[in-house]
């Protein structure tokens, strides 16, 4: 029996570098780390304990979505969960129906496709709600009327959401050194990980903003360009 | 069926003494988990509450299991929906959750309605039946598993299977997902995977037709996979075999956890220290005997957010207690179909497993893509539509259908009419994982 060590990794989900899916292992450690991270930024928006966080995600989206989940949970959400999927916009629907739910992350081209499908009106089924949305979705959620919509922006590796003032989605400073190269991102771990990165290419086009962010947050910001 | 495969598999369990408990000591630990489990849901579930307040029944009745089986009161499906629809209760009843107390709130797959939420914190009990199911096949700590599933059933709030040391790698439950579980499998060589489906197996089937690459090169660090979601044909079963890989089927009991094959392949166990499982006559409601079918009838004991007691799941199922080879002592299970889904054709009983089995052997409809049109319970004839692969037509349309109806009529022994669709036609009637076996037009 062999025995565990504390490198092993956590979890192995993935990423993508340069349009292709790589696999991404992760130890413990660095998701708790990632989901202080992203505590802060959601605490920014100040739901309610008690309330409900959606989460529209992928299985192998752990490493990014695992500490996303146990941030709501750190601040008093429930978290429950629907496929980022054509089909399972009706259970974005169904759960949106039943449930008291203050947000929702990961809404991407598919969720809005399929909740049309379903003969569902998006603005109706995630208005007055907070929705962190994907770029292929962004521009038609954000013409649905009603609806506050946030960015979900996957950077490589990492995952930068945008706080409640909206001027560009937050990366963990404390985890990442940020440089732009060539118009795009890329990122070097600072930090013990079960992947490390030197100088990674996202192939995201953005602008890294260093400035502090009126929420009051620690962390630096890409905005997307193009 | 022990499959040979180049490493052996480790053996032994992960709990020898709850695994193997006697089942006289199985039924007293039985019993004092009931008392504590229907006192929580008798003050925390308002449905429960509702239920035994109505049969006049309350946990001071119910002190042993034979006094649990002789009064406690029914609930299902239906009555959940009816509950959360009178009350605006969006767990119909059943979460016992304090405030604060709740992490998160998972859900069935809704394939027959609106999705049923299942209230969770961590470490839940599916999570933990199916960490002894893959501990069995062969999982230890240091080892990878490949972990194909649905984000709705729990998230990404996993942690059993590490806190065990083992590493899941994670995939959506999807064909196209089938060539990165190849990859994973050559670089990280896993041991144990779960879970399979039909349509993953076809994907599978695909690829490496199209690719040429060599499925047990793929799958040699494996010690077996889990299968689930539909019963599994002999065609495709054959077929995984020939790549060195063992599968183990599994089913779920009530929601509540998993119940798998071990390697004995005679039966899924269930674990009777996480669910009492009652196999009932569906019209009296007097339990069966071993090996007769009835209805499976599940209660929670030891889920403490959402307490299913005595949960009609409207599967058919054949109850098995005698010993195992194996070792465990708990129940096996033999999964018929859904009540449902069961058609009557002049006085025979026909479910959508007996179809499955004619169907995936003709190289046309080798997918298994079918529905049993059902228009109600009681039939003359035996109405299936079945998907085929144009490319793969040998002759005319009308040939095949023949085929099929021939063999059908021949394997089931009733009449059959066959109506023919295209796979990607059927394909359309659900999400990729699983399409309705059984449909009124």
């Amino acid at each position: 029996m062999t025995t565990r060590s504390d490198d092993q990794p956590f979890v192995v989900g993935r990423y993508f570098a340069g349009g292709k899916a790589e696999f991404l292992p992760a130890t413990r450690r660095e998701l708790d780390r990632n989901a202080e991270a992203y505590a802060r930024v959601i605490s920014t928006c100040r739901f309610a304990p008690g309330r409900y966080a959606l989460v529209v995600s992928l299985l192998e989206e752990a490493v990014q979505v695992a500490p996303l989940e146990q941030a709501c949970i750190d601040l008093g959400l429930v978290v429950t969960n629907a496929d980022a999927s054509l089909y399972d916009a009706g259970r974005v629907e169904s759960i949106i129906r039943r449930f008291d739910v203050a947000c929702v992350f990961g809404v991407n081209a598919a969720t809005l496709d399929g909740l049309k499908m379903f003969g569902h009106d998006a603005a109706k089924v995630l208005g007055s709600k907070t929705i962190w949305v994907r770029p292929d979705g962004y521009a038609a959620a954000k013409a649905l009327p009603g609806v506050d919509v946030r960015r979900w922006i996957d950077i490589g590796p990492a995952l930068g959401l945008e706080c409640s003032d909206g001027a560009g989605a937050h990366i963990d400073g404390r985890e990442w050194e940020i440089d732009e190269r060539g118009g795009t991102i890329h990122l070097t771990s600072r930090l013990h990980r079960a992947a490390p990165f030197a100088a990674a290419d996202t192939g995201l086009r953005g602008r890294h903003a260093a400035e502090p962010c009126s929420c009051g947050g620690p962390d630096p910001r890409i905005i997307l360009e193009g | 069926m022990n499959l040979a495969s180049a490493k052996t598999p480790p053996r032994g369990f992960l709990n020898e003494r709850l695994e193997t408990m006697p089942r006289d000591r199985l039924a007293r630990h039985q019993e004092a988990q009931l008392a504590r489990i229907v006192e929580h849901a008798y003050e925390r579930a308002p449905l429960i509450r509702q239920t035994w307040s109505r049969a006049g029944v309350t946990p001071k009745d119910v002190k042993s299991l034979a006094a649990f089986q002789d009064t406690a009161p029914f609930i299902d499906k239906d009555r959940v929906r009816e509950f959360r629809d009178a009350n605006n209760d969006p767990c119909g009843g059943l979460n016992t959750a304090a405030v604060g107390e709740l992490k998160g709130v998972g859900s069935t797959s809704g394939t027959t309605g609106d999705p049923t939420p299942v209230p969770q914190g961590f470490r839940s009990p599916p999570e933990q039946s199916y960490l002894r199911d893959l501990w069995h096949i062969g999982a230890r700590p240091g080892d990878y598993l490949a972990n194909v599933m649905f984000t709705f059933r729990g998230g990404h709030r996993g942690r059993l299977m590490q806190e065990a040391g083992i590493t899941p790698i994670y995939f959506s439950l999807s064909p196209f997902e089938m060539p990165r579980l190849c990859a994973a499998s050559k670089q990280f060589r896993p041991t144990t995977l779960s879970m399979l489906s039909n349509p993953l197996l076809i994907a599978l089937e695909q690829l490496f037709e199209k690719t040429g690459e060599d499925p047990k090169d793929v799958f040699r660090s494996y010690h077996g996979a889990i299968f689930g979601g539909e019963p599994l044909g002999d065609r495709l079963k054959n077929l995984v075999t020939s790549w060195g890989l063992e599968l183990f089927e599994t089913t779920s009991l009530g929601d509540v956890c998993g119940a798998t094959e071990c390697r004995a392949h005679d039966g899924m166990h269930a674990w009777e220290d996480i669910a009492l499982v009652e196999c009932l006559d569906p019209e009296t409601d007097a339990p069966v005997a071993d090996g007769k079918i009835g209805e499976m009838v599940i209660t929670a004991l030891t889920d403490r957010f959402m307490p299913l007691i005595r949960y009609r799941t409207d599967d058919l199922i054949t109850l098995n207690r005698s010993p195992c080879i194996c070792g465990r002592t708990h129940a096996r299970i033999k999964l018929l179909g859904r009540k449902a889904d069961q058609i009557i054709v002049q006085g025979k009983s026909v479910m959508p497993r007996d179809v499955l089995g004619v169907v995936e052997n003709h190289s046309e409809s080798r997918a298994g893509l079918f529905q049993i049109i059902r228009p109600q319970k009681q039939m003359d004839q035996l109405r299936v539509r079945v998907g085929y692969d144009p490319t793969r037509l040998k002759d005319a349309q009308t040939a095949l259908a023949g085929r099929l109806t021939d063999d059908l009529a021949a394997r089931i022994g009733v009449p059959v009419e066959v109506e023919l669709s295209l796979d990607s036609e059927l394909l359309k009637l659900g999400p990729p994982h699983k399409i309705p076996r059984v449909s009124k037009t």
